[in-house]
């Protein structure tokens, strides 16, 4: 036995007091409704354009429905169909493609013309450039396809005949798998390339002079100025415009609807006009919905994982 | 003492908000569906009639609306003019409205939507021709009854034919004139087809296409599986109908007759249907036809009437198309459909239909009777758009001004050839349609592919044909 004196444990510090939580002002009160009756009519709006619309997708997903009729409970049986379903996995591998093709031109395109534009010149014509870059944008996508499917006609569109004065065949631009996809994402990239360039105009201008300033006293030129310097201070810009060009490239609809009307086969058809063939077309709505939520999945899985790696990849100034 | 978890306050708002949240679900889950019908103004009683918004032009619709007033005074008509690019997108869009509760009371259905229509939205016609019968001789007595039993199904009429199509071949005579050929006779061959193709490609030069065709229902594939006496789908005629043949048509003309066409078995990977997809991969890799994914009929009228087209599948419609384009009476004319096995044409009709969940049924009745007078139509078909179905009104006053010089083709392609018949339209027609699309453009888009796309054609059409509309 030891002498060791067992101490009693210090005992524990009385619990504060419970602090009666502040009352709040009429003042700050008032303050926080203004600013819920502000954020009333946006927050209304999201939940009843956007929330209620998703949520009820992902209930009427479990239904058979198809409009005339009352809607049946199916459970999985949707998601099983469109699972086993070639014409929709096809439209999903090729709404990947797609996005992966046509996502990285539409950047090198925009950032390529944004370095350019904001290089050495005129005011006035830099403001002809933006202006004419950024016009397609504001043009319905439907009408644009409508002409260019014109465009692409390989018997008589004159994007051939442009080829054939420099001795280049005839190209299937609409009726072989590889052409249609091509024209497909040229035709997007046309039109969409003008948001990503403003943006990076925007990112270009908020780069500090010094900086490149500092570079050039150090030795450094063109290519290595713009991989050192430019493109890390863009990183946030780069981010901003691959997240909504990913996006919007996963939705694409009109440009294949009215171009290919996903053919031939199914070389060029997306999810969305799977979506849309098996909502309007078919009658099924139920189905479209299930495949509607897998793409809100997949949007949300590309999307999560880009921020993921933009911890690495984005540089705040 | 223990803390408690939740205050008594928080407690009692908690459960406020429980309440409150119970109460609004038992609201909502005990109310009536809200739908667009129920919006203030949106439904002012009248009679409302969809129709294909490109079918009339304004002035068209205006006559429509006045003149049905005058007989009607005491039925207020709205006409709901849908804008669409073809018959599926229409369909589509009525779809939609009747999803949002606002479901017309009448819709212009063609051959495409007649079943499914019929067999879940319409209301058959039998009790009302059947006690208006005298009053319907005459339009009986007008309209071929081909385009009448294509609007029957299952025993039961569903709609009055107010106009159709029929694909004869519209033909560039300029570009035969180059070529050094003569206008086709009326009984040419498929053979003498492909041989005037040649001759006008070898005369017509880089840009030009011989035969142009649109990958589609109407006027695709379809006329050329006709010719070749066969189909895609197994067609029958359902029984029934002898009461309306009876009472309307004369023995020779009611012979074979039945209560409207089925399509039910799927038949894309027989030799005859082969046969055709073979013959139309020989046109492309010769260069003498568009690949299905470039032929769209938005380009056709520029480009036929511009001269870089030579032959086209096409119905009466195009007479009124081509001149609003600027072409020439005598610079092209129509010819039937080259014979290769039979003479059989593809033809696609329309009409009213009424729709089930109509709460005036009776009104619009009377509107499909009026809609379907001679005196109507005239007004309606003013710009060669489409062909009257009365044969009446298919005249030679209604073509001098536009041509085409054989216009006794387009009424005599029913008069003539007793076995043409509507395109292939079952209940499940938009997923058919978008089949037939989709592997007529594997077929065709390279050397070997026809079989392999017939077959993945065939088990796609079956799984559809299985499926329940």
């Amino acid at each position: 036995m030891t002498n060791t004196e067992i101490r009693p444990a210090p005992p524990a510090p009385p619990a504060a007091p419970r602090r009666p939580a502040p009352r709040t002002s009429a003042r700050t009160r008032g303050t926080r409704l203004l600013a819920a009756l502000f954020l009333a009519p946006t927050v209304v709006g999201i939940v009843v354009f956007t929330v209620v619309p998703i949520l009820g997708s992902v209930v009427l997903s479990l239904f058979q429905w198809d409009v005339i009729e009352s809607p049946r409970w199916a459970g999985a049986d949707n998601y099983r169909e469109i699972l086993s379903d070639s014409t929709v996995l096809v439209s999903f591998r090729n709404t990947l493609v797609f996005m992966v093709l046509a996502v990285a031109l539409q950047l090198l395109i925009a950032l390529t013309l944004a370095i350019t534009v904001n290089g050495r010149m005129p005011a006035w014509l830099r403001s002809v450039f933006r202006s004419a870059f950024f016009f397609p944008l504001v043009l319905s996508a439907a009408s644009i396809s409508v002409v260019m499917k014109y465009l692409f006609n390989e018997g008589f569109g004159p994007v051939n005949w442009l080829l054939g004065t420099v001795g280049i065949a005839p190209v299937a631009w609409l009726t072989s798998e590889n052409g249609a996809m091509a024209a497909v994402i040229l035709t997007y990239v046309w039109q969409q390339f003008g948001f990503s360039f403003l943006l990076f105009v925007g990112g270009l201008n908020n780069i500090p002079r010094e900086v490149h300033e500092a570079a050039s006293l150090d030795g450094a030129t063109g290519l290595r100025k713009h991989l050192s310097i430019t493109l890390p201070l863009l990183s946030p810009t780069l981010l901003v415009a691959s997240v909504v060009g990913i996006i919007n490239a996963l939705q694409v609809f009109e440009q294949p609807y009215v171009l290919t009307a996903g053919g031939p086969g199914d070389s060029t058809r997306t999810v969305v006009m799977v979506i849309y063939e098996t909502a309007f077309e078919q009658l099924r709505f139920g189905t479209a919905s299930a495949t509607g939520v897998l793409l809100f999945v997949l949007i949300m899985a590309v999307t999560t994982l880009q921020f993921r790696l933009s911890r690495r990849f984005v540089h705040y100034q | 003492m223990t803390d408690p978890l939740l205050s008594r306050r928080a407690l009692v708002r908690y459960g406020a908000y429980g309440a409150g949240a119970a109460a609004l679900g038992g609201v909502a889950a005990g109310w009536d569906r809200l739908t667009a019908a129920d919006i203030p103004g949106r439904d002012d009683g009248s009679l409302v009639i969809a129709t294909l918004g490109s079918a009339h032009d304004a002035k068209a619709q205006r006559a429509l609306r006045e003149g049905f007033r005058e007989v009607h005074p005491d039925i207020k008509l709205r006409i709901n003019a849908v804008q669409a690019y073809d018959w599926s997108d229409f369909f589509s869009k009525i779809l939609t409205q009747i999803a949002a509760g606002t479901a017309p009371d009448v819709v212009y259905v063609a051959t495409e939507g007649v079943q499914l229509f019929a067999q879940r939205l319409g209301v058959p016609f039998d009790k009302w021709v059947k006690r208006d019968a005298a009053e319907l001789r005459e339009y009986f007595d007008d309209v071929h009854p081909s385009l009448v039993e294509s609007m029957m199904y299952e025993g039961s009429l569903y709609q009055l034919p107010v106009e159709f199509n029929a694909a004869d071949m519209y033909l560039n005579t300029r570009r035969i004139r180059d070529a050094g050929a003569d206008f086709p006779d009326a009984d040419w061959t498929r053979d003498e087809f492909t041989a005037l193709l040649r001759a006008m490609k070898r005369t017509s030069g880089d840009g030009f296409t011989p035969y142009f065709w649109s990958n589609r229902l109407w006027g695709g594939v379809v006329p050329w599986l006709f010719a070749n006496g066969t189909n895609v789908l197994a067609e029958s005629k359902a029984p029934g109908g002898d009461w309306l043949w009876r009472t309307f048509y004369p023995e020779a003309e009611r012979h074979g007759r039945g209560g409207g066409y089925r399509w039910t078995t799927p038949v894309a990977d027989s030799d005859r249907v082969a046969e055709v997809y073979d013959y139309l991969a020989s046109l492309v890799k010769d260069g003498l036809c568009t690949r299905p994914e470039g032929g769209d009929g938005r380009n056709l009228v520029g480009a036929f009437s511009s001269g870089r087209v030579g032959a086209t599948p096409a119905g009466g419609f195009w007479a009124g198309g081509l001149h609003l384009a600027g072409m020439k009476p005598t610079d092209y004319d129509v010819q039937y459909f080259p014979r290769w096995r039979t003479r059989r044409h593809q033809f696609g009709a329309a009409g009213y239909a009424v729709l089930r969940t109509s709460k005036k049924q009776e009104e619009a009745w009377e509107f499909v009777k009026y809609a379907i007078r001679k005196d109507t139509l005239t007004k309606l078909f003013v710009a060669n758009q489409t062909t009257p179905a009365r044969r009446s009104m298919v005249d030679e006053a209604r073509y001098r001004k536009t041509g085409p010089a054989h216009w006794k083709t387009f009424y005599d392609t029913l008069d003539t050839i007793a076995s043409t018949g509507p395109i292939p339209a079952p209940p499940q027609v938009n997923e058919v349609e978008q089949l037939l699309i989709k592997h007529t453009g594997s077929a065709l888009a390279s050397p070997g592919a026809v079989r392999p796309a017939l077959r993945r054609l065939q088990g796609d059409l079956e799984k559809a044909m299985e499926r329940e509309i």
